[in-house]
């Protein structure tokens, strides 16, 4: 069964409110072409959850289409600060919530599991907690340790770009795994944009990362995840990432935009 | 500092020398430094030392020079295998317990970290990146390394804004994490008797200089050193093996210093082609093949 459709049609998968979950981290294998399109479409209100912010997510952060963030660290790594992000939360512009390592891999396998909370080691001893009020402590029955009760995550939409992909979406994962198998498993819609998507499972070339079965979509986008990196095909544009820094810097947020939609 | 290293070779240095061999060191985000002191660690006197990257989700071996836009190489291209983050986050840290330097936006007497926001939470001064796993980490880690590129004030404080790092707590929940070590752009520093003291003073810098930009009264070692400068083997290993590019010296410019040198650096990798320096893998034929 093909699951291939256009950019255009896989952004409509995305909807207003959504929990939007992208795959990748920081500046590495992130779906901005996707982004791209949702920036065109202009789907607003979301949530985004990522184990790392980066470029794009500072992309939909200052276009305003997000009203909350679900990451333990959003930043431009040696690049810097977010700048979007760097505003708009220290505005009250947006909804921060703090999320740890811990908080996004426990919560992703509470989900996996199909329970509400996943017991682990972390957080106690830290403001985390006094910000996170939903976040409970349980004692292990057996050993009477205190412990994080962390909460079940599960993201509406993921949205993962891959190397290459069969058109069942079947996928391979070359660079940084990040959180992407637990938001593909996890999500109730699933985009997949590869690089290159090929007819059948046996010409991936070795084992999958990605399970078709659980792929709503999947989007051929060669260069899709540029700016950012597809290691081992095309490395990071540094220089891109610096020219998006300084024309923040310069207060060209929208100016950038603009740019960046008008280019494929 | 006349001496002809720069201050982040010194601290390479410093940091490379915290390491033992054997250890499981950990590399987290946007942390060129100590990238640049473990392959110095793994080039002189700790040969066997795995990496676990954040970077790359992988375990290593093996190593490759520093690179800005092929920083994936290193990790992703040498990998003795490679990882979800949740198997890292929920099995390998809290198995291994590596060791990892930390650099913390504000830290406490005590070794308490903020990496979430300067001011208040709700409505802050500067809001940060995110405290990645540092609250998860240090309330089971059994000892905790930091270290701080730009010494100062605002880094050094006497309270934190937020406690997203737990260092010293005595008696507090989950308080086996504990400093160890310290280095900064001024000087080396340990926790001995559960406070921030004063160890070494990098050369040419006094302690009273150090006391000033630290935001709480330092207690000073009584045999007060200078630290040892970096020998001409690290020096060399440095800037012709393992980070011929000077990309560790990154952490120690901010504003338009840094972005100059973020460009010079990126154009200096894209003229030479060594952006993607481990080249393509063998299996890329795959997706290349049309």
């Amino acid at each position: 069964m093909s699951k291939i459709i256009t950019l255009r049609e896989a952004a409509l998968l995305v909807r207003p409110g959504d929990i939007l979950a992208l795959g990748g981290m920081t500046l590495y294998r992130r779906p901005v072409a996707f982004v791209r399109e949702l920036l065109r479409q202009r789907v607003g209100e979301l949530t985004l959850l990522e184990l790392t912010g980066g470029f794009e997510s500072d992309l939909l952060v200052g276009a305003g289409l997000v009203r909350r963030v679900r990451t333990c660290y959003f930043g431009l790594e040696t690049f810097g600060l977010a700048p979007m992000f760097t505003r708009l939360a220290g505005s009250g512009g947006l909804e921060v919530i703090e999320e740890t390592e811990a908080t996004i891999a426990f919560g992703l396998r509470a989900t996996l599991a199909g329970v509400g909370f996943m017991p682990g080691q972390g957080l106690l001893g830290t403001d985390i907690l006094a910000v996170r009020p939903d976040i409970e402590l349980v004692t292990c029955p057996y050993t009477k340790r205190q412990l994080v009760a962390f909460p079940a995550l599960r993201p509406d939409v993921a949205v993962v770009h891959c190397q290459i992909a069969d058109r069942n979406g079947n996928a391979r994962l070359l660079g940084n795994k990040a959180i992407d198998r637990d938001i593909a498993l996890t999500a109730n819609r699933m985009v997949l944009t590869a690089e290159r998507i090929v007819d059948s499972p046996a010409d991936l070339g070795g084992e999958i990362d990605l399970l078709g079965a659980r792929v709503t979509a999947v989007v051929e986008a060669p260069g899709g995840a540029k700016p950012t990196s597809c290691f081992p095909l095309y490395p990071l544009g540094s220089l891109e990432i610096l020219d998006y820094v300084l024309a923040c810097q310069r207060e060209d947020f929208a100016g950038y935009l603009e740019r960046f939609l008008g280019s494929d | 500092m006349t001496a002809d290293y720069t201050v982040s070779d010194l601290m390479a240095s410093c940091i490379a020398h915290q390491v033992d061999d054997g250890d499981v060191v950990v590399q987290g985000i946007a942390t060129p430094l100590v990238m640049a002191a473990y392959l110095l660690a793994k080039r002189t006197h700790a040969r066997n030392i795995i990496f676990a990257s954040a970077i790359g989700n992988a375990i290593c071996s093996d190593w490759a020079p520093l690179s800005l836009s092929g920083i994936e190489d290193i990790w992703v291209g040498k990998a003795l295998r490679q990882l979800t983050f949740p198997e890292i986050v929920c099995e390998y840290l809290p198995t291994l317990k590596p060791k990892e330097f930390l650099r913390p936006a504000q830290i406490d007497p005590f070794g308490n970290t903020n990496n979430v926001a300067i001011g208040d939470y709700h409505r802050p001064r500067l809001r940060l990146p995110g405290c990645g796993g540092i609250a998860d980490v240090t309330t089971y880690y059994d000892e905790l390394y930091f270290y701080v590129p730009r010494h100062g004030r605002a880094t050094f404080v006497k309270r934190l804004d937020f406690k997203s790092g737990l260092g010293v707590s005595p008696g507090g929940p989950g308080a086996a994490a504990k400093g160890r070590y310290l280095v900064s752009d001024l000087g080396t520093f340990d926790f001995s008797g559960g406070r921030l003291r004063l160890v070494t003073c990098h050369p040419g810098v006094t302690p009273e200089s150090i006391q000033a930009k630290t935001g709480f009264p330092l207690a000073i070692a009584p045999d007060l050193k200078e630290t040892p400068a970096p020998t001409t083997e690290e020096l060399r290993l440095l800037r012709q093996e393992l980070d011929p590019l000077d990309i560790r010296s990154i952490e120690c410019l901010s504003g338009p210093a840094r972005w100059a040198r973020l460009r010079e650096i990126a154009n200096l990798e894209l003229s030479s082609g060594t952006s993607l320096r481990g080249g393509l893998k063998p299996w890329t034929w795959i997706i290349y093949r049309r």
